[in-house]
């Protein structure tokens, strides 16, 4: 068939003028070429001119990011690479030194955007393959983090709300819901006061030491609501569900108000990569908001929060026992757990006992959680020359500082000299290992703690 | 050209636990009560470190690309006791010698000089200290960390990164006070996916390092019997884990995971867990009391913290906090 075959053509074509076609705006702006567009700026230009504001983004000049990098007089990135470390440093400065409560077992429903926006193409390959990719790491990281949590998985889907996966503690459970890529297939517009009201109601029964958690990943620039999206929200609020939104395309006004009152993060991806930190900065447990706690204290008694949960500590079968089916897959397995209350044979921990309901948890995660509750103390930035201490290796990996300061410009949080020095033992650690201490190992080389 | 699969060079942290007391008893002949099934053999200090010297050499052998490094556990300290990016001190000069390997030579130098010199540094009042075990265990890990990230650029794309395992030779029992910087350090380890292997040369079973063992995939093997010690190192420990994997390497049934209530002490199978702090209660009468107790705990939340762990005893797997 000709014609098709040439709609074809069309639409490759299309697509490879596009950025081609942006060039060309740019160009006529910087230089003046089409005149018919440049008068009409030239007359837009001089009203603007006054105020000296750009009010559309598109109108801004463009910004190419590889320009804001800077190289150093022997054309290395190092000092570009030393910034990024430090904008790190600095962000860990900023959170609190001492212990703060924060919430350790979490109930946490994620909305996906099944929509037909979802198939746009301005993040690769669309927005869709992304999202599914990152909510794959972002529940296998979570689960890490927070072994003594629950997912379950909404989506939003020809103006409906979609039960994909059951609210479940178990990572493998979560994940297959969302392996499957064409059951996700998106269509039509979403509704975020339908999602809402099904993730509200799935928590509904959840105990009052649990958080309650939405973050919903936009990408549509509507919502399809049968009512009043401010009824679900005051009832959300009410509820004491956090609502989380990392939008896609561009903030709006209902999505903002959602996680403000509700004392969420909102946040607009710019980029792939901005995407996956908006995602990945909602992994770490909140801190447990002081509105339990005032209202504690208003009821008299000393917290509320402060639960006793009953919990199960299953008995390992090695793998040399006689197999048994288990109640979760029926499967004949010599490896398993048992229940301590029912004795049914279970395939992982943590989850939730099939025959009892029991919450079956081993020691290790509850251990998991604990570097929540004890941060590890940041480390000073060494700045002064004079008090560099004698010795001159690193106490984590024992690679040698180099004797001269690395950068002569001393940005804030930065040392340099490469040495980071622990408040409690007095040991010089450098950068690798300061952001290794800090991120994965939660626990100081130097002091043991 | 037949594209040929490169095998990755393994890199082996060994950190040694060099506790006087430890291996004063371990070298005592009349220890029978303590360890009816294994004393028959004494095992000096000197002969597990010649032994263990054997089986570092052997390693080295194995592969030119293989790496090192070596870890000593000191009473209230960890060291570093060699590794091939620390520069050597100036005073210590190796010759060539026809009979011996040179890096052979040089990491037993090494290794046997800075345990002379740390042992000799200790006083007598530091010799009851706790090993700083996990010192030693955070350091290789930073050291494995370091490794991985800091790919030298001389190597081209198609060289794989070193396979990294560390290997345990402890002789002192379980602190409880270091649980928890512990399991963290066991959870980094999972997440490089380094494999921990545990040799427990002397005294009793130690927990901890058993879930050590367990969770990052190595072997924990008491030594039953001690003069067997380097044929049960090179059996087990010298394989890489990609090798093991079609190896039968001994593995253990029995590791406890269930906590233990921070009221009785007792392991328990169903349990109360605060959902503030995760400590465990067992479901009696006291709970009632307890949960008063804890709310008092809460509101002072932010002072209780490690030191109040330390007075407590290690009963199997023990997560208490005060």
């Amino acid at each position: 068939m000709p014609p098709r075959k040439n709609d074809d053509y069309m639409e490759v074509a299309s697509d490879d003028s596009l950025p081609s076609d942006v060039d060309e705006v740019y160009n006529g702006k910087s230089k003046g070429k089409g005149k018919g567009k440049a008068t009409e700026r030239k007359t837009r230009e001089k009203g603007k001119s006054k105020n000296n504001e750009q009010p559309y983004a598109w109108e801004a000049s463009y910004v190419r990011s590889w320009d804001t990098v800077q190289e150093d007089e022997a054309g290395s990135l190092q000092g570009a690479v030393e910034d990024l470390i430090a904008r790190n440093r600095r962000r860990r400065l900023l959170a609190p030194s001492t212990a703060i409560r924060r919430t350790i077992i979490r109930h946490l429903v994620l909305v996906l955007d099944l929509s037909s926006s979802m198939m746009d193409r301005d993040m690769r390959p669309t927005r869709f393959d992304l999202m599914l990719e990152y909510a794959r790491s972002f529940i296998s990281e979570w689960f890490d983090q927070n072994p003594l949590g629950q997912i379950g998985i909404v989506g939003m889907r020809s103006g409906i709300a979609e039960r994909i996966g059951e609210m479940s503690g178990n990572p493998q459970d979560v994940l297959k819901t969302i392996s499957e890529r064409h059951k996700l297939e998106p269509a039509g517009d979403p509704s975020l006061q339908n999602a809402v009201e099904m993730a509200r109601g799935s928590m509904s029964h959840l105990p009052t030491h649990s958080s309650r958690e939405i973050i919903i990943i936009f990408g549509s620039l509507t919502t399809v609501d049968p009512g009043n999206i401010h009824d679900t929200l005051d009832a959300c609020v009410k509820d004491r569900i956090r609502i989380a939104v990392v939008a896609l395309a561009a903030e709006m006004k209902i999505c903002r108000d959602l996680c403000d009152k509700t004392g969420g993060s909102f946040g607009v991806a710019l980029n792939d990569g901005h995407f996956k930190d908006l995602l990945f900065e909602l992994i770490p447990p909140p801190a447990q908001r002081a509105v339990s706690r005032a209202a504690g204290a208003g009821a008299g008694t000393s917290n509320p929060t402060a639960d006793l949960m009953m919990m199960g500590f299953p008995t390992r079968l090695p793998n040399t026992s006689a197999p048994a089916l288990c109640v979760c897959h029926s499967d004949l397995k010599s490896e398993g757990f048992l229940c301590p209350r029912c004795s049914a044979k279970l395939c992982d921990v943590p989850t939730d006992c099939d025959i009892c309901g029991l919450m079956i948890v081993s020691s290790p995660h509850l251990a998991r959680s604990y570097h929540h509750l004890f941060p590890v103390k940041p480390y000073s930035a060494v700045v002064d020359g004079a008090k560099v201490s004698p010795s001159n290796a690193c106490t984590g990996c024992s690679s040698s500082f180099s004797k001269s300061s690395a950068s002569s410009t001393i940005t804030d949080g930065v040392s340099p000299f490469g040495r980071y020095k622990c408040p409690d033992c007095k040991n010089d650690f450098c950068t690798d290992c300061d952001v290794f201490v800090h991120d994965v190992v939660h626990c100081c080389p130097g002091c043991g703690k | 050209m037949e594209k040929q699969e490169i095998e990755p060079s393994s890199h082996l942290s060994v950190i040694i636990d060099l506790s006087p007391t430890q291996w004063h008893l371990a070298s005592l002949q009349n220890n029978n009560e303590l360890q009816p099934q294994s004393s028959q053999q004494v095992l000096t200090f000197r002969s597990f470190i010649t032994q263990t010297l054997a089986f570092l050499n052997s390693h080295l052998a194995l592969k030119h690309e293989n790496t090192l490094a070596v870890y000593g556990a000191l009473p209230g300290k960890s060291v570093l006791l060699y590794s091939p990016t620390v520069p050597k001190s100036e005073t210590e000069d190796i010759s060539a010698d026809a009979n011996s390997y040179l890096p052979f030579k040089v990491l037993d130098n090494a290794v046997t000089t800075r345990i002379g010199e740390e042992l000799d540094a200790l006083r007598d009042e530091d010799e009851e200290a706790p090993c700083d075990l996990v010192g030693a265990l955070t350091k290789s890990l930073c050291y494995i960390n370091k490794l991985l990230t800091s790919t030298p650029a001389t190597l081209d794309a198609t060289t794989p990164p070193p396979e990294p395992r560390i290997v345990i030779m402890s002789v002192s029992p379980d602190q409880s006070a270091s649980y928890i910087p512990l399991m963290n350090s066991i959870f980094s380890a999972q997440k490089l996916k380094v494999t921990i292997d545990v040799c427990k040369v002397f005294g009793p079973d130690a927990v901890f390092l058993q879930q050590a063992a367990y969770l990052t995939g190595g072997a924990y093997i008491y030594l039953e019997r001690r003069d067997a010690l380097l044929q049960h190192l090179m059996m087990t420990f010298l394989p890489p884990p990609s090798i093991r994997r079609l190896l039968v390497v001994p593995t253990q049934d029995k590791v406890d995971f269930r906590a233990a209530c921070f009221c009785h002490k007792t392991i328990v199978d169903i349990g109360f867990v605060c959902s503030v702090c995760l400590s465990s209660t067992s479901p009696s009468k006291s709970v009632q009391f307890v949960s008063q107790k804890l709310m008092a705990y809460l509101l002072q939340f932010v002072q209780f913290s490690v030191n109040l762990s330390q007075s407590v005893q290690p009963v199997g797997t023990s997560i208490f906090l005060w």
